[in-house]
């Protein structure tokens, strides 16, 4: 099978902003935007649930267990639906889709967040707690002056590849039509209709540079933070 | 526009009729594409202990490629090319009529989107499958694998009797994990044509507007899979 990728020269600026010259965003550039408008949402939130469930009762942490495992247990195209669908019918307005795309992985994924920080936490050792009570900080000031700094220091490596698996999940746009990358790529075949094979190939090459891009980074900050390194 | 909740839309007529199909479809797929990734992970844990270095290094490129793409651009792939690629006789027969596999409905089982899918869902999770099962792996006693071959068991049989036991036992909760993560996705497939429950209730949706009703309805079909799905695998681990 031969391939023949002028296709791809004669619509790159297509591929990496869309009608952006037009006023309407898309392509490449929509696909980043929407993961860092998410990745933004769903580190504060994820942080701020994490930080409820940690200093609040007992109970607070199993509710919120509870329901960040419940949104998981749906699937992600269902709850960009339910933001698309239910919101303008409970609150009389319209969400554009691309912000419902948003607001659907930051849901989705501030609890994935949540779990790691707790986790990161919960890996500190417990003297460092104590160690603080006993120079007579607070509760409060033990967990924002010593143990949250050193958790999220640990933890950007995990918080990078979360962002790598929210790039792919922005794909999922396509189904309100939302002209990021993957329906970009879909008009594109759709026009040409005989090179899907070059299309798809040099989308899926697109991704691969970014996520595998994130996740080689990941590496080697685990490697730069890892424990017993002094810091620069 | 405000909220009339009206289940009647939903659940009588054409639209039960999709809904159920849908159902049965997701059921099927889940099931053809948890046998695919099942032997995908185990063929790909085979391979990354293989004593050749060029071969251990084409299985690390492979699942790279596949962990670092969205699913969904991988299904499109599958779909748009990898079907152009099948052997004529192969796509004829795909593509053919096949009187066994319609559901109600007229929504017929088989077909090239449920192969696609089929095998791109299971590749996929079969990827992610192989990197829990080698989490498993690392945490088996190297003794374990220097007793099975001073005893004279073959590299497969040490993989297949003695390593992989272990590593299912020490990775049992992530890979059930991986199961419910491949239901999950399954609805992914409804962008390449397959009828599952997704794709029903976005008909349902543009057929008669009850968006709320048949959206509610997937969820809990979702919610009740994955449920079940659990259950039933975790006891597996008890038997």
């Amino acid at each position: 099978m031969g391939l023949d990728f002028t296709i791809i020269a004669k619509n790159w600026d297509y591929f990496l902003w869309g009608r952006t010259p037009q006023g309407e965003v898309g392509g490449l550039l929509l696909t980043v935007l929407m993961a860092l408008a998410a990745g933004t949402l769903s580190l504060v939130l994820g942080i701020g649930l994490a930080l409820a469930s940690w200093l609040g009762p007992r109970s607070l942490r199993t509710v919120l267990t509870f329901l960040a495992d419940l949104v998981r247990s749906i699937p992600l195209l269902l709850v960009i639906f339910w933001i698309y669908f239910l919101v303008p019918a409970l609150f009389r307005t319209t969400v554009p889709g691309a912000l419902s795309v948003i607001l659907a992985l930051a849901w989705f994924s501030s609890g994935a967040v949540m779990h790691t920080t707790l986790a990161g936490l919960d890996a500190l050792p417990r003297g460092y707690r104590e160690a603080g009570i006993a120079s007579g900080l607070s509760e409060g000031q033990v967990f924002t002056a010593i143990l949250l700094p050193q958790a999220l220091r640990n933890l950007v490596p995990s918080y990078v590849a979360l962002f790598a698996s929210m790039i792919k999940d922005t794909s999922l746009a396509f189904i309100l039509n939302v002209p990021e990358l993957t329906m970009t790529a879909n008009q594109v075949n759709t026009r040409a209709q005989i090179y899907p094979a070059e299309i798809f190939l040099f989308t899926a090459a697109v991704y691969f540079v970014l996520c595998a891009g994130l996740s080689w980074a990941a590496h080697g900050l685990a490697f730069r933070l890892r424990p017993g390194r002094v810091a620069l | 526009m405000g909220l009339s909740i009206d289940w009647s839309g939903v659940l009588t007529g054409q639209p039960l009729h999709w809904l159920l199909s849908g159902l049965v479809v997701t059921l099927a797929i889940t099931l053809v594409a948890s046998g695919i990734a099942t032997a995908i992970a185990v063929g790909l844990t085979a391979l990354r202990l293989s004593p050749v270095t060029p071969v251990r290094l084409a299985t690390q490129a492979g699942i790279s490629l596949i962990r670092n793409t969205p699913l969904l651009i991988q299904l499109l792939v599958w779909y748009f090319v990898g079907f152009g690629l099948l052997p004529p006789a192969l796509k004829a027969w795909m593509t053919g009529d096949h009187p066994w596999s319609v559901l109600p409905g007229q929504v017929s089982l088989f077909a090239p989107e449920f192969a696609a899918s089929a095998w791109g869902v299971g590749l996929f999770i079969g990827v992610f499958l192989s990197e829990e099962l080698q989490a498993g792996l690392n945490a088996v006693a190297p003794g374990q694998r220097e007793a099975a071959a001073s005893q004279g068991l073959s590299r497969w049989d040490t993989l297949a009797s003695i390593l992989l036991p272990q590593a299912l036992r020490n990775a049992y909760q992530p890979v059930v994990g991986q199961y419910l993560n491949l239901m999950k996705l399954t609805s992914i497939t409804c962008s390449i044509g397959l009828a599952e429950i997704t794709y029903q209730a976005r008909q349902v949706e543009s057929f008669n507007s009850h968006a709320f009703e048949a959206f509610a309805v997937a969820t809990l079909l979702y919610l009740a899979i994955g449920f079940i799905l659990e259950r039933l695998l975790l006891a597996g681990r008890r038997a």
